[in-house]
């Protein structure tokens, strides 16, 4: 809650803060003790155990272990490492990313992603749009440009680092693409939880959402993945058809051209994610989508969703479910 | 791999490898046409169906070189050709081949005690060896070069010995042999170069004679590959690895052993291993055709030797299996479904083809049941319902009379029995409510030896017996001259003869006895003593032979006895009451009933199999591994990979779990550099040694660390249901190595380690080589924990491993 600057009424200014105190008094509750939070410099005690390992975030000073970050101490058997609160964005292999290109450089891409490093995606290491696996030429680096651009924003992998650290992308996947047609919010990269599911197709509203681990999230029209043997024939067929009839302009137009009812869907779960992560809630879709019902029941119009009100519903909506849920367990 | 348009593999399908190019061909889950050259088309149906993209077969079965093959029977003096070069088997000499075979003297009992193959160095005292006048013949007609396969290093060198007296080159030969030896082994340095194996393979070398194993150093290993390229060795001792992945052929191959050691027990060589084997015999475009000798030591049956040379290719069967490794790493990706990867898989393409023509079984099997018709069918299984129960029950008495408590005192020689009759043809039941018995005469009775000592300990009543019963048999003798015995009724024609027979083939015990001639020997005695037994039989006809009565005479006394004896009479009398038994033709239609009960109980059981495996094959492991990695805290319960899990995803060279759980606990953190190579070496080294002395005490400390880390891990996976022996896990950790890697470690000279144990040289090299590999991945797994302490231990530790011999330059770069 930090930092937001909001226009709140009296009333509203109360309510708000009951709710964040109720939020604060159950997460005191539930944290225990081990997960204690330190800050540079601060000790964490090892109980005189040998073979400690320190992970990150620790250094050893005069027979001490000594925190080098703020945050939170977190133990796996002997391994102690400090969990940081608010850092920039740290990257392990897996994790999908969003991210914006920044150049475009031979045989790779720089893409910005909110680490301390650009991250590099190869060419070699992504599928090129006639979807045919073959050694990238010559012609392939000068018509990089048609794949991705400076700015565009892209959607891959983390596929390793390298020995100085940097950071590899891949795309090898229908789904990792150029993202357009939609909205990019950047928001704290430890409001995205890992899960299984990064990429979300929310169905009801025909609108992709993807989470991505850095803290970018996309939310944009939805694309069916398509296998791009299929596209290509489809996009013959249709040239085919429009070089006949003449019509080649108008389908263009169709096929780039978002229904506004999307765009509204897009703008109501943009302003969703914008309210979870000023309020400092953990962003997921489950949340996003119950935002967006909320919202809808409300009879809210898109951009009321900013306004003081919501932020003061939401805020009690989930101190009223997280004590419902404490009380259960 | 990535940037390749066509995929052509050859046949690579052997073995351990198929696993992994199996995972290979999984894994490009792009579109690619491939071409596989393989020895099974079904691998290809997979790919087609995994990657629905065409793929080019390119099978044969046509050899440019054909082969003859030829036995060398032990002990003989010459070669028959069994097979010829238009693959006709010829049935005479293969006979002529074994008849020539000198039967094993009693002067080497050791080949009974499974140690057999000495009998094939150990020969005639004052005569050589079988495989030296072998080589010599081989040589006398020019079949040089040859390749002599057997199945253990230690023999394969031993042969090598046997050889000392041959010399196969001329001094030219010699000459350009030793040029070429020095100059590979230039690299090593001065120490290395007076390895006792370097320095005893250059004279055998210099005769001509090789040895290729996968003991020997990667260096002499590769120098030998090439002289025998080159033509400069002639007479080549390798194990089966030389059959593989080299294309090395000769103009002769020796298989030395017809029987290969396989883990657990000796057995035939599988026609897929003498293929790959009798495969490098014949050099295409040099050699008309090509040689193979197969030395016989002992009588096998045409049908094994045809199955062995003439058989086809071993199906490949998948051996694929999920490791923990390759989950996580599904997990960690979000394309990754270790599901699809199942689903994929050609052991689960396997078992899907086999459904169709379960489904068929099944149909046909379900005709047939239909085509019975039987009239009254209810009452008539009703009545085999009865006959059934009867039938338990009367086992049920007969075996608490039989019990050798009750039954021993009255098993006195002379003793009339009746004796079942077990028919060996057919094992259709018989249906008429009497048993099919015959007579015979107790002569004596035996406890069995079992194997154990305990039997002495056992109370005579526990222990099982035979009895020896002599009474009308028919003896058939088969070509092998084995002789088999079945018992028919008295009155058939068939020989006198005394069988041992189990006491629960006895049916009864009669009160009568007889008095038996004391020397059983001579025919006639035992055919008056049949004799004897009719008269009795004849005399009691009326009313049958009196039997003694369980509670009078035999004192049984037993509740379950006397209940049992009722329910029999109960039963009885149902019999008779019951419509049907009156029926004619009852025989028939029992047998009829019992076929059909015969036929749906089949169905039943493949239907089972059909639906276990329209489930996928691995799904329960799955399941079960899952569950292990979550108990282990390497993923979380909505399949989200921990950082104990990044640290696992690493490590692939070695038993994952385990080393993760080791590097947790910190036992890696407080012990010097050494000390933990040498700890590691236990996760690498796989061979078994016997009599290995034990690791001083600090090592042998560690050692006992990593036993408790792995029995836990095992533990918590038996918990977790998946199958797994907890201490034979325990135990494939083995220390045999550890004195020698610290030694190594610490920087001695290879001859100095060698000194300490006595593996193998190249095995030794090849096991620090998979440690280096093994600390790299334990590198990046430091890294991703951020430990950067003990990220540069393993750094120290991959330098103090990595020098001179172990990792000299491959020749062939």
């Amino acid at each position: 809650m930090r930092g937001v600057q909001l226009s709140l009424s009296k009333t509203q200014k109360l309510r708000l803060e009951t709710a964040l105190e109720k939020l604060e008094s159950l997460s005191s509750t539930t944290s225990n003790n081990s997960n204690a939070s330190v800050i540079v410099a601060d000790t964490i005690p090892i109980n005189y155990e040998d073979g400690v390992l320190k992970g990150h975030g620790t250094s050893e000073m005069d027979g001490r272990v000594v925190a080098t970050i703020c945050g939170v101490v977190e133990r796996v058997n002997k391994l102690v490492y400090v969990r940081a609160l608010r850092a920039r964005y740290k990257p392990e292999i897996g994790d999908i990313i969003v991210g914006r290109v920044i150049e475009v450089a031979p045989k790779r891409w720089r893409l910005e992603i909110n680490f301390s490093q650009d991250a590099v995606l190869m060419l070699s290491s992504m599928n090129l749009p006639d979807g045919i696996q073959r050694r990238r030429t010559a012609l392939d680096e000068l018509n990089m440009r048609s794949i991705f651009e400076e700015n565009d924003i892209v959607c891959a992998e983390v596929r390793g680092f390298q020995h100085d650290g940097s950071l590899y992308l891949q795309a090898r996947s229908q789904k990792y693409r150029k993202l357009d047609r939609g909205q990019l919010l950047r928001i704290s990269p430890y409001l995205v939880k890992r899960r299984k599911q990064h990429f979300h197709h929310l169905d009801q509203y025909g609108v992709d959402l993807i989470l991505g681990c850095n803290g970018f999230i996309w939310v944009g029209e939805h694309v069916e993945a398509k296998d791009d043997m299929v596209v290509d024939q489809m996009i013959k067929s249709e040239q085919e058809n429009a070089s006949l009839s003449g019509s080649v302009s108008s389908r263009e137009q169709e096929q780039s051209h978002t229904s506004v009812e999307i765009r509204q869907h897009i703008c109501r779960i943009a302003n969703a994610v914008r309210v979870l992560s000023t309020l400092g809630f953990m962003v997921t879709v489950e949340l996003i989508t119950e935002l967006v019902d909320l919202s809808i029941s409300h009879n809210l119009d898109i951009h009321e969703m900013l306004g003081a009100e919501f932020y003061v519903i939401v805020a009690e909506k989930e101190a009223e479910r997280r004590s419902l849920a404490t009380k259960k367990r | 791999m990535r940037c390749i348009t066509c995929v052509t593999e050859k046949e690579v399908l052997y073995g351990k490898r198929v696993l992994l190019w199996l995972q290979r061909i999984l894994v490009l889950y792009f579109s690619l046409p491939l071409s596989l050259m393989l020895r099974s088309l079904q691998i290809g149906l997979q790919s087609m169906q995994v990657h629905q993209q065409p793929c080019h077969i390119v099978y044969t079965d046509y050899r440019p070189t054909p082969l003859q093959h030829y036995f060398f029977p032990s002990g003989g003096n010459g070669l028959y050709l069994v097979v010829d070069e238009k693959g006709k088997f010829r049935e005479n000499s293969f006979q002529k081949a074994l008849n020539a075979l000198v039967p094993p003297g009693e002067g080497d009992k050791k080949r009974e005690n499974g140690k057999w193959q000495k009998g094939l160095f150990v020969g005639k005292a004052g005569e050589d060896s079988d495989i030296f006048k072998m080589v010599k013949m081989i040589i006398q007609r020019q079949y040089d070069p040859v390749i002599c396969f057997s199945f253990s290093k230690r023999e394969c060198e031993f042969l090598a010995m046997q050889m000392a007296k041959m010399d196969l080159n001329n001094e030219d030969e010699k000459v350009n042999i030793e040029t070429i030896f020095w100059s590979a082994m230039d690299m090593l340095s001065e120490d290395d170069k007076k390895l006792p194996q370097v320095s005893n393979m250059l004279p055998l070398l210099k005769r001509g004679i090789g040895v290729h194993h996968s003991g020997l150093l990667p260096i002499l290993k590769e120098v030998i590959e090439i002289l025998f390229q080159e033509g400069l060795i002639k007479c080549l001792f390798a194990t089966e690895t030389f059959s593989i992945g080299l294309n090395m052929p000769a103009k002769t191959v020796v298989f030395t052993n017809v029987r290969k050691f396989d883990g657990d027990k000796f057995r035939w060589i599988s026609s897929g291993e003498y293929i790959q084997m009798s495969g490098r015999a014949g050099r295409r475009g040099i050699d008309e055709r090509g040689i193979c000798i197969l030395m016989v030591d002992e009588k096998l049956e045409p049908s094994t030797a045809k199955l062995m040379v003439k058989g086809s290719a071993d199906s490949l069967n998948s051996a694929f299996h999920l490791s923990y490794n390759m989950l996580l790493n599904q997990i960690r990706s979000e394309d990754g479904d270790p599901v699809n990867l199942l689903r994929n898989s050609f052991y689960q393409f396997q078992v899907d083809r086999a459904i169709p023509d379960l489904v068929k079984q099944a149909k046909s099997l379900e005709e047939e049941r239909d085509s019975i018709i039987l009239e009254e069918e209810d009452s008539l299984e009703n009545y085999y319902s009865l006959l059934q129960q009867f039938k338990s029950l009367k086992k049920d008495v007969r075996d608490i009379v039989l019990s050798p408590k009750y039954c021993l005192p009255f098993l006195q020689p002379g003793r009339l029995v009746s004796i079942q009759l077990i028919k060996v043809d057919d094992n259709l039941p018989s249906f008429s409510v009497k048993d099919d018995v015959t007579l015979g005469v107790i002569i004596n009775f035996e406890r069995i030896k079992g194997l154990s000592e305990d039997d002495t300990n056992k109370k005579p009543e526990d222990a099982s017996y035979t009895v020896d019963i002599l009474t009308r048999c028919a003896v058939h003798k088969d070509e092998a001259g084995k002789r088999t015995i079945s018992i028919v009724p008295l009155k058939d024609p068939g020989e006198p003869a005394v069988v041992s027979l189990p006491i629960s083939q006895i049916d009864s015990l009669s009160s009568v006895r007889l008095v038996i001639p004391k020397d059983l020997l001579p025919v006639e005695a035992r055919e008056n003593t049949l004799k004897k037994v009719s008269e009795v039989l004849s005399r009691f006809a009326k009313d049958g032979l009196p039997q003694l009565d369980p509670e009078d005479d035999m004192k049984v006394q037993s509740s379950s006895y006397r209940k049992a004896v009722r329910r029999i009479e109960a039963l009885e009398n149902l019999f008779e009451k019951h419509e049907i038994a009156k029926s004619p033709l009852i025989e028939q239609k029992l047998k009829l009933l019992h076929t059909k009960k015969q036929l749906t109980a089949k169905i039943k059981s493949i239907k089972r199999t059909m639906r276990s495996s329209t489930a996928l094959a691995f799904k329960d492991e799955l399941k079960a591994r899952k569950r292990v990695l979550r108990r282990l805290g390497y993923v979380t319960s909505d399949d989200v990979v921990e950082l104990k899990g990044k640290v696992a995803c690493e490590i692939s060279s070695a038993d994952e779990l385990t080393l993760t759980e080791l590097m947790f606990n910190g036992v890696l953190k407080d012990i010097k550099v050494e000390e933990m190579v040498s700890l590691l070496s236990c996760f690498v080294w796989q061979e078994k040694l016997q009599d290995a002395q034990k690791p001083r005490d600090e090592l042998e400390l560690l050692f006992t660390q990593l036993q408790d880390t792995a029995r836990r891990v095992a533990k918590v996976q038996l918990e977790c249901k998946v199958q797994i022996d907890v201490e034979n896990f325990v135990s494939s950790f083995r220390p045999d190595i550890m004195e020698a890697v610290f030694a190594w470690a610490k920087g001695s000279k290879f001859y100095e380690i060698m000194e300490i144990t006595q593996v193998f040289e190249g095995s030794l090299i090849r096991a620090i080589r998979r440690l280096e590999e093994v600390l790299q991945q334990l590198i990046q797994a430091a890294k991703s924990i951020g430990e950067t302490e003990l990220e540069a231990k393993f750094e120290d530790a991959v330098i103090k491993i990595k020098r001179d011999i172990v990792f000299a330059a491959s020749l062939y770069l």
